[in-house]
């Protein structure tokens, strides 16, 4: 066999190789993680102290980071520090994943509160009650928007997407998902990450989504669930 | 022996053509294809907000948060000290959110109250400009007559160069010049553009993004403040007749309705206002139409045709 030939057939045979141990390793990732489809159940917040617990929203200040802040005093917090608003499951007992849970219409009270309460019970926040909802067509921006997804890697760390949380305040439409409807996570959005315990289902998940237009431009909402997942029970045929 | 053709002045007719181009090109050069309908959207988004109506029922609710500030003053601050014992700083220490609010709002006051005052006194330029034809149509009001008049006197330097009549097209072309010095009289841009430039003068203290961030900052504090009153100080105080207090307490929610979507509107037009403001000064604008028209018709009017040489009779 000439020279060239063995080169070629060898260059052959390596491209081959590095790409079945590509294909495989991508299969191996693959069964690495797994997509959590079910109720990420909201436990309430734990907050009559310094250690917070539970599941809780802060709002940080346009121009500050939700590691710094500053962040909101809400005069109606029940936690002994009002930058944490606590809040409590809803009547679906908290997020669910792999299909939405819409707002309703319509979505607000003659008041301006927000009235969907199937992820959380409507909060209190500076005198008006918000809400949270997930929908197809993201209320703000009007965009076609994903049901929430959240992966579980083997090792327990949860990530993914919620691009579809959206808030109902005031009369007005806040996107609160991670990333914003047109994909992008900058600024003081950042990426749903979280942890899961698959004995005990146990998880805690947390993402930032800054608030892009409205009154409240500029400002970023931290928002913390913490509780158990129940996965979906399969439908029968 | 047959007449000689009539020959205008094609010196003139060139630079008709030129004035038509430049008004026509003018759009492309100003930006104003993006920035006139960003100016009729901020126009637009302002209309609910830009009347006697809801500016006074945003100045009677800063009138009630007002009032409250006031009683505060003069009964609760002293309930506080004399009741409870608190010295300032303890005040602060314990309800921080209302000190907050109690400090700021003369601030906050001054000038949120000079906004609104600035807005009531707009009114009527808002009106005049809100009455002028759509923004989105402003570039074409340029490119339209512009490539018409550039059209005319292209047609009329052919016709010369081929020995044809331009009778007819140096009248178009004079009839174009002066529809053109007449188009800012029939919109009465000479009244309107002015308040226009009165209204954009006005509100550019108002609509920058570090000024949205304060007004913002406004409302985080009065919010947290009456949070703060309502479930800490109030409760800690024993009871007595405080109406204005009550009223703020009553009706912050609904203030806070009140403002949040003009805030909203201040926040998404920022950008528009920014591009509206970069244009040349509203006031210029009905000279953009009067000098070049008036030009175009002069050119039309001097470049009359000239008969090339007389016939003497032999």
């Amino acid at each position: 066999m000439h020279t060239r030939t063995r080169v070629v057939l060898a260059t052959i045979a390596a491209l081959a190789l590095v790409g079945t141990s590509t294909a495989s390793a991508g299969v191996t990732a693959k069964k690495k993680s797994s997509a959590l489809v079910g109720t990420f159940q909201v436990d309430p917040a734990a907050c009559t102290t310094a250690d917070v617990s539970g599941s809780y929203f802060r709002m940080v200040a346009a121009g500050g980071t939700a590691e710094a802040g500053p962040f909101l005093p809400n005069g109606d917090s029940t936690c002994t520090d009002p930058t944490y608003t606590g809040l409590t499951a809803g009547t679906d007992g908290g997020l669910r994943t792999g299909g939405y849970q819409p707002q309703p219409d319509p979505p607000f009270d003659g008041a301006g509160n927000g009235l969907a309460d199937a992820i959380i019970q409507p909060v209190t926040f500076f005198a008006l009650n918000f809400a949270v909802s997930t929908n197809a067509t993201d209320p703000q921006s009007g965009d076609a928007v994903s049901a929430p997804k959240i992966v579980a890697s083997k090792k327990g760390a949860l990530t993914g997407q919620v691009e579809a949380i959206s808030v109902a305040y005031g009369d007005q439409q806040f996107n609160q998902g991670a990333p914003k409807p047109d994909g992008s996570a900058t600024g003081g959005t950042s990426k749903l990450r979280g942890t899961y315990d698959k004995k005990s289902g146990a998880y805690t998940i947390e993402w930032t989504s800054q608030i892009a237009g409205g009154s409240f431009d500029g400002f970023t909402g931290v928002w913390h669930f913490e509780g158990t997942f129940a996965k979906a029970s399969k439908k029968k045929g | 022996m047959s007449e000689p053709r009539e020959r205008p002045r094609r010196g003139l007719l060139v630079a008709a053509v030129v004035v038509g181009l430049s008004l026509a090109l003018a759009p492309v050069v100003f930006q104003m294809f993006s920035r006139a309908p960003g100016g009729g959207d901020m126009i637009d988004g302002f209309r609910p907000y830009m009347t006697e109506a809801k500016i006074g029922r945003y100045q009677r609710d800063l009138g009630i948060i007002d009032a409250a500030h006031t009683q505060i003053g003069r009964s609760l601050l002293p309930a506080l000290s004399d009741g409870l014992g608190l010295d300032d700083g303890q005040i602060i220490a314990r309800f921080p959110s209302f000190a907050s609010f109690t400090d700021d709002w003369p601030a906050i006051e001054a000038d949120m109250g000079g906004m609104l005052r600035t807005m009531r006194g707009d009114i009527p330029n808002y009106e005049a400009v809100d009455a002028l034809p759509p923004f989105a149509l402003f570039p074409w009001f340029f490119v339209v007559p512009g490539l018409f008049i550039a059209g005319l006197g292209i047609a009329a330097l052919v016709a010369s160069r081929r020995g044809r009549a331009t009778r007819g097209l140096l009248i178009g072309l004079a009839v174009m010049g002066i529809g053109v010095v007449a188009a800012p009289a029939i919109f009465q841009m000479f009244t309107r553009a002015p308040k226009g430039a009165d209204m954009i003068n006005d509100f550019r203290p108002y609509m920058t993004d570090s000024k949205l961030q304060s007004i913002q900052g406004y409302f985080v504090t009065i919010a947290a403040g009456e949070g703060n009153l309502r479930t800490a100080v109030l409760p800690a105080i024993p009871s007595g007749s405080r109406p204005e207090i009550d009223r703020f307490v009553g009706e912050w929610p609904g203030i806070f309705r009140d403002f949040a979507p003009m805030i909203a509107t201040m926040q998404e037009n920022i950008g528009n206002y920014q591009g509206v403001d970069a244009l040349p000064p509203f006031d210029l604008f009905p000279w953009f139409f009067v000098v070049p028209g008036a030009l175009v018709a002069l050119c039309a009017f001097g470049a009359r045709p000239r008969h090339s040489r007389r016939t003497r009779p032999s």
